[in-house]
């Protein structure tokens, strides 16, 4: 068990207290919850992937871009056809989506919107750590963030020990790593030594060898470690591509691509996690979302408004989550974009606030400097 | 003086150099002039490189779009074509040769460092097509010719350069009360104002306010790129006046008058002589060279240095590296991966870079897995030199280069690749031997542990061998 009781006074009980909030659980039946966060880094088309169904504008304006056999969410939204996982998962309540949302940064600059997304701040390149590794400081949970990438992203940093999988084209010898750990020595070798040890202590699985661009196995060991109870609560996969200004499609188009490699990751989660599925929450992070109207490259163009994939045991229910501002030329945001009408922040802080078992208001301040972001864990997760 | 001087400050010692008689004036004498660049294969101009930027952006945004619109496969196809006639594929590769043939094999080595130094404080991170075209050719033709001359200068050649404003977006902001702010409803960018202030001269310490990062913003405004159909955004950088807000402008407190193209050096002036900027930038150079967490006292005749020649790079350099040598003996430094591998292909002579000849490129098919191989390995250790992910550069300090993966890279590094890199002639057990008693006071200790395997020459023996030595605590490590 990760959470012990120890901990769990340090990390948040006067707060927690004080705000007269007390999570619904008791200590022995605490399980390890999990927050798995995919970045879709280019700007993910929120209308490709959960369209709305029926809307004669966006008809008019996608021409190229329509999707046929679109699978069935709702009266209002349907769900592209290479995103099959959350379409079996919709049936069981165990896959919902946010929609019309974006983090507050209208700029259209991947760079500082990629910044920003992981940051969770107004001014690019200003704060030097990620929302996800202030949250888990915050929630004092330390060492329990995998990172399924060769740096540490700036959406994980801020809190110490992260780990990371992204094994090297070959086998490191532990023979080799203990010879070395041996020769480390001395105060100023410390951290190091220390990672080092985490190394050592690695379970067998991670001490392998793969080719980091198959993505599946990637998935799989990380399905793997957060199963463990004692392993990570955290992860953090990073998926490209999402910039498809042109040849974007439809059904099988460049968008669609890189929407089936998120369903790949999903999948193999989701089969792979077996019971703590049911206590894992996954959910998608992106810059913005892409121009409502189709461009001379039958592509889009760097927009506003995005939505955000959700799947996990910990959902309320199969929804789609939205206050839909319509796509009339006056409802667009500057008569190009879909709107975004909900700080996609505050879903990611109520995610936190339930998976690390913390007060959403303490994680605001904590996290967010306080802005304005209302607690939806009422309404999008068990809690 | 201990070995590892010479690695504190430059590459270490290659076969064929014995340690220097006074090391110290053998460091400073350095930095005086610029050595040539000593790569013999070709060495295209930053202006060359744009044009190939532009036809690679054109072709590809104003043609192959179009006409592939229906069609993914064949729009894919068509674009890797391009990409290979433009180079796109290829430059980037090039860049690395030409920059680690210079730290293997300069007479100044500790010129080269301030070169790595100073390419990261001005950084260009990774966006659009600037790693694959430009920001190699800006390393070399907008940082080092600036190196011998003022700090205030280096500023100004990099604040105006087609690559950083292109990497901080000043081509696209507008002065709102300029003609085509007005006539086109837009406004200023921040991103290139606030990093001139944060990141390249005075950082928060000097606690600018949000108002002073839009006001000289305005001053920068009309910097931008020359705009043509052809040519896209790689046209040449001028003063378009019709962007530049008008009106007088005030930045930490100083005035400066409506004054169209000249306000741009004049709060350059301010800002690179500005006493916060001489502390924070002396600061960051110490702790790329003597540690992480510099003393006042290791900073402060830096400062001096720097006061008392106006600014002198070449005094500044001169100061760091008398600092670096006065506590060479208590301090430690951990190295970021690129410098530790460019270190290990000095002091053992690897063969990387791959020769000129095999450089070579044709423009005709994909750039080879020899050619790729240095950027390749660049990459697999975390340390893509132009490829850094935010406008801040790459770190220098220990904690952000010691995770679980980066460690491991290195060891993979050293004990599988690196073998497939010793020189045919230099596979003996005594070559090694001679290379550790070169550049480490501990060599013999060294050697102990590597005793097991003093009768191996095998890729699998050098694996065992170099696997150990490369990644010693005073390996990684000063």
């Amino acid at each position: 068990m990760n959470c012990t009781r120890r901990n769990f006074l340090i990390g948040g009980s006067t707060t927690l207290f004080l705000s007269g909030y007390f999570p619904k659980i008791s200590f022995a039946s605490m399980q390890k919850k999990n927050l798995i966060i995919i970045s879709l880094r280019g700007g993910m088309d929120g209308l490709t992937a959960v369209p709305v169904i029926g809307d004669k504008r966006l008809k008019k304006l996608r021409k190229k871009l329509i999707l046929e056999d679109v699978l069935n969410l709702n009266s209002d939204f349907g769900l592209h056809p290479k995103l099959e996982i959350f379409h079996k998962l919709w049936q069981k309540n165990q896959a919902a989506f946010v929609h019309a949302t974006n983090i507050p940064y209208t700029g259209r600059s991947h760079f500082d919107g990629q910044n920003l997304m992981e940051t969770g701040a107004h001014i690019p390149y200003k704060e030097k750590t990620g929302w996800l590794g202030r949250g888990l400081l915050a929630s004092n949970i330390i060492g329990k963030g995998l990172a399924i990438s060769l740096p540490m992203p700036l959406l994980l940093r801020g809190v110490p020990q992260n780990n990371n999988f992204f094994p090297s084209p070959d086998f490191v010898e532990t023979k080799l790593i203990d010879q070395i750990y041996n020769e480390f020595k001395g105060e100023h070798n410390e951290l190091i030594k220390s990672t080092l040890d985490t190394i050592r202590k690695r379970p067998l699985s991670m001490q392998i060898a793969t080719d980091s661009d198959d993505r599946k196995k990637l998935a799989l060991e990380a399905a793997k470690q957060l199963k463990d109870q004692s392993g990570p609560r955290v992860a953090v996969f990073d998926l490209d591509g999402f910039d498809t200004h042109a040849a974007q499609g439809g059904v099988d188009g460049a968008h669609a691509d890189e929407l089936e490699e998120v369903n790949k990751i999903v999948t193999i989660l989701h089969e792979n996690l077996g019971q703590a599925f049911d206590n894992t929450l996954i959910l998608t992070l992106t810059e913005f979302g892409r121009t409502i109207k189709q461009n001379g490259g039958y592509g889009t163009e760097h927009g506003y408004g995005s939505a955000i994939l959700m799947a996990g045991g910990l959902l309320k229910k199969s929804q789609v989550y939205t206050d839909w501002p319509g796509l009339k030329k006056k409802e667009l945001f500057e008569g190009r974009d879909l709107n975004s009408t909900i700080d996609s922040r505050a879903v990611y802080n109520s995610a936190m606030s339930v998976c690390f078992n913390q007060d959403p208001e303490f994680l605001r301040k904590e996290v967010f400097w306080g802005d304005e972001l209302p607690d939806l864990s009422q309404d999008l997760f068990k809690i | 003086m201990s070995l590892n001087f010479y690695r504190r400050v430059a590459f270490g010692l290659s076969p064929n150099e014995k340690p220097y008689k006074d090391p110290l004036n053998w460091a400073i004498n350095q930095l005086d002039r610029i050595p040539d660049l000593l790569w013999p294969g070709t060495i295209p101009t930053e202006k060359d490189l744009r044009k190939k930027y532009g036809e690679w952006v054109y072709g590809d945004r104003e043609v192959l779009r179009k006409k592939f619109k229906n069609d993914k496969h064949a729009y894919r196809k068509a674009k890797d074509e391009l990409r290979i006639k433009t180079g796109e594929r290829y430059f980037e590769l090039n860049e690395h040769a030409i920059r680690h043939f210079q730290t293997k094999y300069s007479k100044q080595p500790v010129f080269e460092r301030f070169w790595l130094f100073w390419g990261n404080h001005f950084a260009i991170s990774e966006k659009d097509f600037l790693a694959e075209f430009s920001t190699g050719p800006y390393q070399r033709e907008i940082i080092r010719p600036n190196m011998v001359k003022t700090f205030e200068e280096m500023v100004q050649s990099v604040t105006t350069s087609w690559c950083m404003i292109h990497h901080l977006d000043n081509s696209e902001s507008f002065g709102p009360n300029s003609k085509k702010g007005m006539e086109w409803g837009e406004t200023i960018n921040e991103n290139h104002a606030r990093e001139l202030l944060e990141l390249h001269t005075v950082s928060p310490n000097a606690g600018y306010t949000q108002e002073d990062v839009i006001q000289l913003a305005y001053i920068m405004t009309g910097w931008a790129h020359k705009w043509d159909r052809k040519n896209l955004e790689t046209g040449d950088i001028w003063f378009d006046q019709e962007m530049h807000q008008k009106g007088d402008k005030i930045v930490l407190g100083v005035k400066y008058k409506n004054d169209a193209k000249r306000e741009l050096a004049k709060v350059i002036h301010d800002l690179a002589t500005h006493p916060i900027c001489i502390k924070f930038v002396s600061t960051k150079l110490c702790k790329h060279f003597i540690t992480d967490e510099p003393t006042e006292e290791m900073i402060d005749p830096v400062i001096e240095a720097w006061n008392k020649s106006n600014g002198s790079l070449i005094e500044i350099h001169k100061a760091v590296i008398t600092q670096a040598y006065k506590y060479n003996e208590i301090t430690h430094k951990f190295h970021p991966p690129e410098i530790w591998l460019m270190q290990l292909s000095r002091m053992f002579d690897l063969n990387i870079p791959l020769s000129f000849e095999k450089m070579n490129y044709t423009f005709k098919s994909k750039p080879n897995n020899r050619q790729r191989q240095l950027s390749w390995i660049l990459r697999e250790i975390g340390h893509s030199p132009y490829r850094a992910k935010q406008p801040n550069g790459w770190s220098d300090l220990e904690v952000d280069w010691v995770s679980p993966e980066l460690l491991l890279r290195r060891f993979w590094f050293a004990s599988v690749e690196l073998p497939m890199l010793v020189k045919s002639g230099n596979r003996s057990h005594g070559f090694i031997l001679s290379c550790l008693k070169n550049n480490f006071e501990d060599h013999k200790n060294m050697a102990s542990l590597i005793d097991n395997f003093r009768f191996g020459t095998s890729d699998y023996d050098l694996g065992q061998k170099y696997g150990v030595i490369c990644n010693l605590p005073g390996v990684l490590k000063i």
